[in-house]
């Protein structure tokens, strides 16, 4: 309670900066994903896709990332049984420190139904992430990491952690549109007792407006 | 000084303060209380008006007649002051405004008559007489002063600066009667000289001996001011390309490409340590990999850029028209302005000139 409170205190002191946006972006993506799922000793590969879109309002200092995605993933020798409908999102706010380097913070969630029953994992990260420039205006990288500073899984809760990677490149469509493309890596792996699950998602994004 | 003397000058001193577009009327008013100064007997008054009418110069300066009566009356008021040397010296400067004006016995005393009598006898009979103002385009018009003797004298005649310098030599021969000495607005070199304060200057030739003197033209050149084009600046060299690829982008350019991908290869180790990765990571990696090596090759480390060489050479030959344009335009505004002459008052010197 005390971390959400200060959170939001946080972005309530950064969202006047980012108010006076540099500029901001919106995009959307489709994301094969691989999950693997080990439950107290037994282990599941489950693949399928994920679709959803993204936002970043980018000030003089301070910026604001938002970041949702839905769709099911499945066992391959899909009985029916494990076919999971997945929910993901972040809320981000972040301290650009030098010009390729941007310090985030703030909750990541990922939920999903097993038939009647549903699994959630919310934790609190903290995130650094890099650009650098390939052809000034026209194509660039990124990479991300991340660790986890606390989290919780299930109902009743247990204390839950992780850490994770993002890293793509991005390419402008083409020097007369405001369209960027993304093809981007990324895995996260969270774990909790006898739980413990990792993503991976190749994602292709569309984005409108100068990728941070 | 007396009541109206005090009268007449406070006048004068409150004209002095009425804008310079009064500045014509004032020379005129100041001419016509000195003469009336004059009339009753206020001499000391009647001077200083009389001065002050003649010193006026430019636009509001009396025009020629004008300048020789109130020259005249100066010289009655001074022969009245017993102020001989002044008086000798306003009678001159007669002689040269205008020979033909002369006092008569009928209105002035018959010392005045013997001053100017005097005044003539050792004066050169030399007179110059200019247009009134008059404008002119440097090397095409001409602007003509009139040189005047009945002693028939070898005369030189050039225009000088304001520190006396010569800036062209104008005439040099015998004024047999007159002679129109001709100026097209140029100096020596046949360009046109600065705004400012000039004079003609008429002096005797080496080998006349009939004593030394010089008769001067006072010269105000103004020249209207013409709209030139500034010339374009170079282009600044922001603007221009890189001739030649630098290893120093190329390698900007290759180590995020490097950087990203090998974190793609790698970071899954580190982050889902036992879990066994997938390979798609590795046509991100890839990818990625292979971006930052055509960013490199974009740059051309140490190649010529032949586009770039022609690029920039195109800008400069533009830039270089553009200038020579822009002052040949300014060239053909300038030779096109005018000049505009506003001769004063001439003056004698002479040896004796007290």
């Amino acid at each position: 309670m005390n971390r959400a409170l200060a959170l939001a205190l946080f972005a309530a002191a950064t969202l006047p900066g980012a108010a006076s946006a540099q500029h901001w972006n919106l995009g959307v993506f489709g994301a094969p994903q691989i999950v693997h799922s080990h439950i107290d000793g037994s282990s599941s590969r489950l693949t399928g896709t994920v679709f959803g879109g993204e936002g970043t309002l980018v000030g003089e200092r301070f910026s604001v990332r938002l970041w949702y995605a839905q769709g099911n993933v499945a066992e391959k020798s899909d009985s029916g049984l494990d076919k999971r409908l997945v929910v993901e999102g972040e809320a981000l706010v972040g301290l650009r420190a030098t010009q390729w380097l941007t310090l985030w913070v703030g909750p990541t969630a990922r939920a999903y139904t097993l038939g009647e029953t549903s699994q959630r994992w919310l934790l609190w990260t903290g995130r650094a992430s890099a650009r650098g420039t390939l052809l000034p205006d026209r194509m660039q990288t990124y990479v991300e990491l991340w660790g986890a500073l606390s989290g919780s899984v299930g109902d009743p809760s247990a204390k839950a952690g992780g850490r994770g990677a993002d890293a793509g490149l991005e390419l402008r469509l083409s020097s007369q549109t405001p369209l960027w493309g993304r093809l981007g890596y990324r895995i996260e792996s969270s774990h909790a007792d006898a739980l413990r699950e990792t993503v991976e998602s190749i994602t292709v994004t569309v984005i409108y407006g100068f990728p941070q | 000084m007396t009541r109206l003397s005090f009268t007449l000058v406070l006048g004068a001193v409150v004209s002095l303060s009425l804008p310079a577009v009064t500045q014509a009327q004032s020379a005129s008013a100041f001419l016509d209380q000195g003469i009336r100064a004059y009339s009753v007997r206020e001499y000391d008054g009647g001077a200083w008006l009389l001065r002050r009418a003649l010193s006026v110069e430019g636009a509001g300066a009396l025009n020629t007649n004008d300048a020789a009566r109130g020259t005249l009356y100066l010289m009655a008021i001074e022969v009245a002051r017993n102020q001989r040397d002044s008086a000798l010296a306003a009678a001159r400067r007669l002689v040269v405004l205008d020979p033909r004006m002369r006092p008569d016995d009928q209105s002035f005393s018959p010392q005045v008559i013997a001053v100017y009598q005097e005044a003539r006898r050792s004066t050169p009979s030399v007179t110059i007489r200019a247009p009134g103002d008059t404008e002119i385009k440097p090397g095409s018009g001409v602007f003509v002063v009139r040189l005047g003797s009945t002693t028939a004298p070898e005369v030189t005649a050039v225009v000088t600066g304001a520190d006396g310098r010569v800036v062209r030599n104008l005439y040099s021969g015998t004024i047999r009667d007159s002679v129109d000495v001709r100026w097209n607005g140029l100096d020596a070199s046949g360009n046109t000289p600065p705004a400012g304060r000039y004079s003609i200057v008429v002096t005797p030739a080496a080998k006349d001996r009939r004593g030394a003197w010089t008769l001067r033209l006072p010269l105000e050149i103004a020249r209207p001011s013409v709209d030139t084009t500034p010339l374009p600046p170079a282009p600044p060299d922001s603007l221009f390309r890189p001739e030649r690829g630098d290893y120093k982008s190329a390698w900007q350019a290759l180590i995020p490409g490097v950087v990203a991908a090998g974190a793609i290869i790698v970071v899954p180790n580190l982050v889902a340590q036992g879990e066994q990765a997938s390979n798609a990571r590795l046509i991100v990696g890839g990818t990625v990999a292979l971006a930052g090596v055509a960013a490199f090759f974009s740059h051309h480390p140490g190649q010529r850029i032949p586009a770039n060489e022609q690029y920039n050479h195109t800008l400069r030959e533009t830039w270089k028209r553009n200038v020579a344009e822009t002052s040949r335009r300014n060239a053909d505004r300038l030779r096109g302005a005018t000049l505009v002459i506003r001769p004063g008052a001439p003056s004698l010197t002479t040896t004796d000139t007290p």
